[in-house]
């Protein structure tokens, strides 16, 4: 007994060592870009630094923000039906066209910005525009959205959507009423995988956003190239992170207390 | 409350056929229920009916209206499925209203006709709740109160009582038959639970293989199975196969393999015709030792001496298997006399009237 007692106690113990051991090492270099982020010109403790991010910053974030929300609503535009039609129907090619719709997420986001340049300056002209800049973002964090609606959308019984059409409910009440509401944590999970990484996307923004636009990632980016790492670029990094950090907790928030407990498997 | 009426419906995949050539009336306000084994096509059938799944071939009339290529939506049906798919999201009185909602029906409308029907099915003062805080019986409620309260022209019912424990399902079956008949709809059941079929139905539909075999009351297809199958698939029989040898003033002898049977068909068969005979557990008795050898003192047609093998002691009734010249024959002993079996063993006589003849299938 005593002897069950202590080899439990060791797996406890290296287990908690074992959790504390990752946190540590991922909240680390977070730890150390906010005291970077707080600290003076003379090395002293100091709030200044979060002055910038709130005066020539606003603009950057300003754009990020209404770039990855733009990209965000054409995302949901495009994927709910397109999952649906993945999920609900048979045709031939189905499994061919969801990996070549996925496809984006394979490819390298350099090689992603150049093949975006080379279309838009031949075909469509949009490099000197924000819709450019946000179809862009679009092509490259659909699959992002796509993905997790469609597994949501596979999980979910069609006895639902029977039972509405039997009630009397439209395709489109169905939809709305029923279908939607039940992959909810799907598709929130995939609003905000495109949500952080559009948000926090530069490489493709550099390829391809007009003169006028510079996001807070680009800016940081920038800053970093020209002057190095400077406190106050810093700040304004440490700002992103906690903005990212949000949307997962808003998520967590959201589906996981309404949604996840009582899931809807039968 | 509508009638149905099916002319000729055929549903192939691939080259399966799930359903095959069904012609069917159902009475306005009749309780019907399609009985047979897994895989029969009842559930496509009955999905054929709602209009969630389009037939190869084939008509469907509600009244005299034809449905058969009308939505769902628009054939105005309630289907119970297997499980209660309340929609998890919807508290117990959205669900019960949804039907309305969906149709537009005002707010305070939809909310009286909401406790009308939780009501109904004995779930007043639950309608606050969400589905996932009922017990798997009350769900099943639920999802009749739900179907009921759009007032459908016909109630759809897929093995809607297969997922619950036995008790529930005794109970919960007489308040399907309930509802039906306060709420006077027309009813199609699926069920593979001839039990459940026989407590409930007004006529029992049995179907093997895609195709009708028999429509009937309880009593019909009991008594008077049309087909091998029926004879076999409902209640327990005993088989035997032979040819008629002879057919005087209504009885007709069989010899079946030796065994010479004498029955009181109600159909005409002929010298020679190859034939399949039941006769019901319950039909044969077990005669004492002393009994006359004289048959028509004690008033059996058939007598044969036999080798009691196994006694299986049920409760309300003894199984017993009794071997006569090699062919196992089962019956079912009642009453005080099932008491005593265990004790006899041995060279057993039994006697038997009832013998259903089917002609053999080619
Ligand atoms: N979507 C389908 N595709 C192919 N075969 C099917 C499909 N649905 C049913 N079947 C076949 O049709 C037959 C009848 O099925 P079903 O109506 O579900 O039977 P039951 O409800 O009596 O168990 C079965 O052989 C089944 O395999
Ligand atoms: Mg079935």
């Amino acid at each position: 007994m005593n002897r069950l007692l202590s080899t439990r106690r060791l797996t406890d113990i290296a287990s908690h060592a074992y959790i504390w051991l990752l946190l540590l090492l991922f909240v680390m270099p977070f730890a150390a870009l906010v005291n970077y982020s707080l600290t003076g010109p003379r090395g002293e403790f100091a709030l200044q630094n979060f002055a910038y991010v709130f005066g020539s910053f606003t603009e950057n974030l300003g754009w990020s923000f209404r770039i990855s929300l733009l990209t965000l609503l054409i995302n949901l535009a495009i994927s709910l039906p397109a999952a649906y039609g993945l999920v609900r129907y048979n045709y031939p090619g189905k499994h061919l066209l969801f990996a070549f719709l996925s496809l984006p997420l394979y490819v390298p986001a350099a090689v992603l910005g150049i093949a975006l340049v080379l279309t838009f300056n031949f075909t469509y002209r949009l490099t000197t525009s924000e819709w450019g800049l946000v179809l862009a973002m679009v092509v490259g964090s659909f699959p992002l959205m796509l993905t997790p609606t469609v597994v949501a959308l596979k999980d979910l019984p069609i006895v639902f959507e029977e039972a509405a059409q039997c009630l009397g409910a439209s395709k489109w009440q169905t939809y709305w009423r029923v279908v939607f509401p039940l992959i909810g944590p799907g598709i929130g999970a995939g609003m905000l995988l495109c949500f952080i990484i559009v948000f926090n996307e530069y490489l493709v923004t550099l390829f391809v956003k007009p003169t006028f636009i510079t996001t807070a990632p680009v800016r940081v980016f920038n800053l970093v190239r020209t002057a190095g790492l400077l406190p106050t670029t810093a700040a304004l990094a440490v700002v992103m992170q906690v903005i990212s950090f949000l949307a997962v907790l808003l998520f967590f928030r959201i589906y996981g207390t309404r949604y996840l407990k009582g899931t809807y498997l039968l | 409350m509508s009638s149905v009426r099916l002319d000729g419906i055929t549903k192939r995949y691939g080259h399966t056929l799930a359903v095959e050539d069904i012609s069917l009336n159902i009475a306005e306000r009749e309780f019907v229920t399609l009985l047979g084994p897994s895989g029969c096509g009842k559930t496509t059938l009955l999905r054929i009916i709602a209009g969630l799944i389009e037939p190869t071939a084939g008509r469907i009339y509600f009244d005299q209206q034809d449905v058969t290529y009308l939505s769902p939506r628009a054939r105005n049906i309630g289907f119970v499925f297997q499980q209660p798919a309340l929609f998890p999201h919807l508290s117990v009185a959205d669900n019960v209203g949804f039907g309305l909602s969906v149709k537009g029906v005002r707010k305070d409308v939809i909310a009286k006709r909401v406790e009308d029907m939780l009501a109904l099915v004995g779930l007043s003062g639950y309608g606050k709740r969400m589905p996932a805080q009922l017990s798997g019986g009350q769900q099943q409620r639920v999802a009749l109160a739900r179907v009921l309260a759009t007032d459908p022209r016909v109630l759809l019912f897929d093995e809607p009582l297969s997922a619950l424990d036995r008790n529930l399902r005794e109970t919960l079956k007489y308040s399907i038959l309930d509802l039906q008949r306060k709420t006077g709809k027309t009813a199609i059941y699926v069920t593979h639970d001839q039990t459940e079929a026989f407590a409930i139905s007004d006529r029992i539909v049995v179907m093997n293989a895609g195709r009708i075999e028999q429509i009937g009351t309880q009593m019909d297809i009991y008594l008077h199975p049309a087909t091998p199958f029926v004879a076999e698939f409902i209640g327990a029989n005993n088989s035997l196969s032979g040819v008629v040898t002879s057919v005087q003033e209504g009885e007709v002898t069989v010899d079946a393999d030796g065994l010479r049977i004498h029955c009181r068909p109600h159909s005409a068969f002929r010298e020679g015709d190859a034939v399949l005979g039941y006769i019901r557990p319950e039909n044969i008795a077990l005669l004492n030792d002393k009994d006359d050898h004289d048959v028509h003192h004690i008033g059996y047609i058939n007598v044969f001496d036999g080798v009691l093998d196994r006694v299986i002691f049920e409760g309300a009734t003894a199984q017993v298997r009794v071997n006569v010249n090699g062919r196992e024959l089962r019956v079912d002993v009642s009453g005080a006399q099932r008491l005593t079996l265990s004790r006899r063993g041995g060279r057993v006589r039994i006697g038997f009237n009832d013998v259903t003849l089917i002609p053999k299938p080619a």
